[in-house]
């Protein structure tokens, strides 16, 4: 086990193209060409397969409040319900260093909100949801997420109120986590189908929040600019 | 979906009529010239990721200021169909023949995506999108900003 | 090496069909801190490998919730699981580890897990 330990080798280095695709994009945003959070949504497409199992389980969660109870204590007997088995679905049957089998599920409130990052590697609970992202993954996500959270969600598109406290989850040792958003407003008497729509990887993770009409399932999200190019 | 015929487009025609300002840019020369491209960076790291990590942030900004992916052909829909031409709009059909035009005459030598960026920077400096000045300056405030954990 | 036959599996052979870190559970003994604890990372050598960042240390933190039990990960490491430790979740005040934080955002939190050896009551 312990050769297996060794973090997976990444680029220490911040290149001059990756600083200028920053650049482009920021300066497009501030010019109001696009937001951050179409950006944020873009990517989001492009990086997700298919329907999450972890937005099952937090839009049961959202229906159920003896569910949510069960998710926010034992997450891994939780996952059993939306069929995630964590100790028996892995091809180990016990788990591997990137994937130990203790999910937790941190729950939001209206005044506390969770982001998930890991500062030493990238350790992300892919039973429950899938591969990484890309930025996820980054120095750049990784070092500053833990110190100017309110900077880095910004970028993402997603200011959090003043008095609303921020929890950076840093996902350093055997527990892989999850966010439950807040059930947002405008969904009352919703299925769970269409809640589990709107948890969208991003919220999850805790860069973004749910919203009726923004899901996983849009064929390409448009959403209006301030300033929108051609016109 | 719109259907593209291409004998009905005379793409280049169109294209060459506008009259890309394809001249170098400056600030782009000396990222062409200093930049580190992934290859060098993967290899050097043992990473075997072929992409850099930005590599979908960039074509989300290309989709993003193309107006969405249903609806970036405006050069291709019949004259009378189209929108206004508007130089704040990059259609990706557009940007994709101007950055076949200005990897030709000065991106040739650079990989794929650090191309794909390149001339994406110098559209929209060329379009007036943004200014070579301000890039630059963006760049510094990012830089800055990426290396603030490194003091410590 | 002075195991003469070193069972290379026995860490799978553990864990298969239980989970880790659930296999452990049981083995730490009794727990030294409690839920509310105020506690220190302390700042210890790490040689070879640790998973406790160094932005923690020397920090104090409230103890949010007893984890599970596991040996640390600078055991795990070097495939030594025989002493096994109860890992705790602890919060810090935002302020608490970085000073520059802003005042305007006293009460951002951050959450991580560390195992008993670098926690020590305040």
């Amino acid at each position: 086990m312990a050769e297996k330990h060794k973090a997976a080798p990444m680029v220490d280095e911040i290149s001059d193209f990756e600083v200028l695709e920053i650049a482009v994009r920021e300066l497009a945003i501030e010019k109001g060409l696009f937001t951050a959070e179409d950006h944020q949504q873009w990517s989001e497409y492009m990086e997700t397969v298919g329907p999450l199992p972890a937005a099952r389980l937090v839009a049961k969660a959202w229906l159920d409040p003896e569910y949510k109870k069960l998710a926010v204590t034992d997450g891994v007997k939780a996952s059993l319900e939306v069929g995630i088995d964590w100790i028996h679905d892995m091809p180990s049957h016990f788990g591997t260093p990137s994937d130990y089998c203790n999910l937790r599920v941190v729950a939001d409130t209206p005044k506390l909100k969770h982001v998930v990052v890991c500062t030493l590697c990238s350790c992300y609970p892919r039973p429950i949801l899938g591969q990484s992202p890309e930025w996820y993954r980054t120095p750049n996500y990784r070092r500053r997420i833990v110190r100017w959270p309110r900077q880095v969600l910004s970028e993402f598109g997603l200011v959090v109120p003043e008095d609303v406290e921020i929890r950076v989850e840093d996902s350093n040792q055997k527990s892989r986590f999850i966010v439950l958003p807040v059930r947002p407003e405008g969904t009352e008497g919703w299925t769970e189908d269409q809640l589990a729509e709107i948890v969208t990887r991003d919220c999850l993770i805790g860069v973004a929040v749910p919203k009726p009409g923004k899901t996983n399932v849009d064929k390409r999200p448009v959403h209006p600019a301030i300033n929108p190019v051609g016109h | 979906m719109i259907d593209i015929n291409p004998d009905k487009l005379e793409l280049d025609k169109e294209m060459d009529a506008r009259g890309l300002d394809a001249s170098p840019i400056s600030l782009l020369e000396k990222i062409k010239r200093e930049g580190r491209v992934w290859d060098d960076l993967s290899e050097q790291y043992g990473v075997d990721n072929p992409d850099p990590p930005w590599r979908i942030a960039l074509e989300c900004t290309c989709d993003a200021l193309a107006n969405g992916y249903m609806s970036p052909f405006n050069i291709c829909k019949p004259v009378e169909e189209r929108e206004p031409v508007n130089d704040k709009k990059i259609d990706a059909v557009e940007r994709r023949w101007e950055e076949d035009k200005l990897v030709d005459e000065h991106y040739a030598e650079v990989p794929f995506p650090e191309r794909q960026l390149l001339a994406l920077a110098h559209s929209m400096i060329r379009r007036g999108l943004i200014n070579e000045d301000e890039l630059a300056e963006q760049m510094r405030v990012v830089d800055k900003r990426l290396h603030m954990a490194d003091k410590d | 090496m002075s195991k003469t036959h070193y069972d290379r599996e026995h860490h799978i052979k553990k864990a298969t069909n239980v989970g880790d870190p659930q296999c452990f559970r049981g083995e730490a003994g009794p727990a030294k801190f409690k839920v509310g604890d105020r506690v220190r990372v302390k700042d210890l050598p790490s040689l070879f490998y640790s998973r406790t960042m160094f932005y923690t240390r020397g920090a104090e933190c409230t103890v949010a919730e007893l984890v599970y039990e596991s040996p640390p990960a600078e055991d795990e490491a070097w495939d030594n699981c025989e002493n096994p430790e109860w890992f705790y979740s602890v919060i810090f005040k935002q302020k608490d580890l970085w000073p520059e934080y802003p005042d305007a955002y006293a009460n951002d939190t951050l959450e991580t897990e560390l195992s008993e050896r670098w926690l020590e009551l305040v």
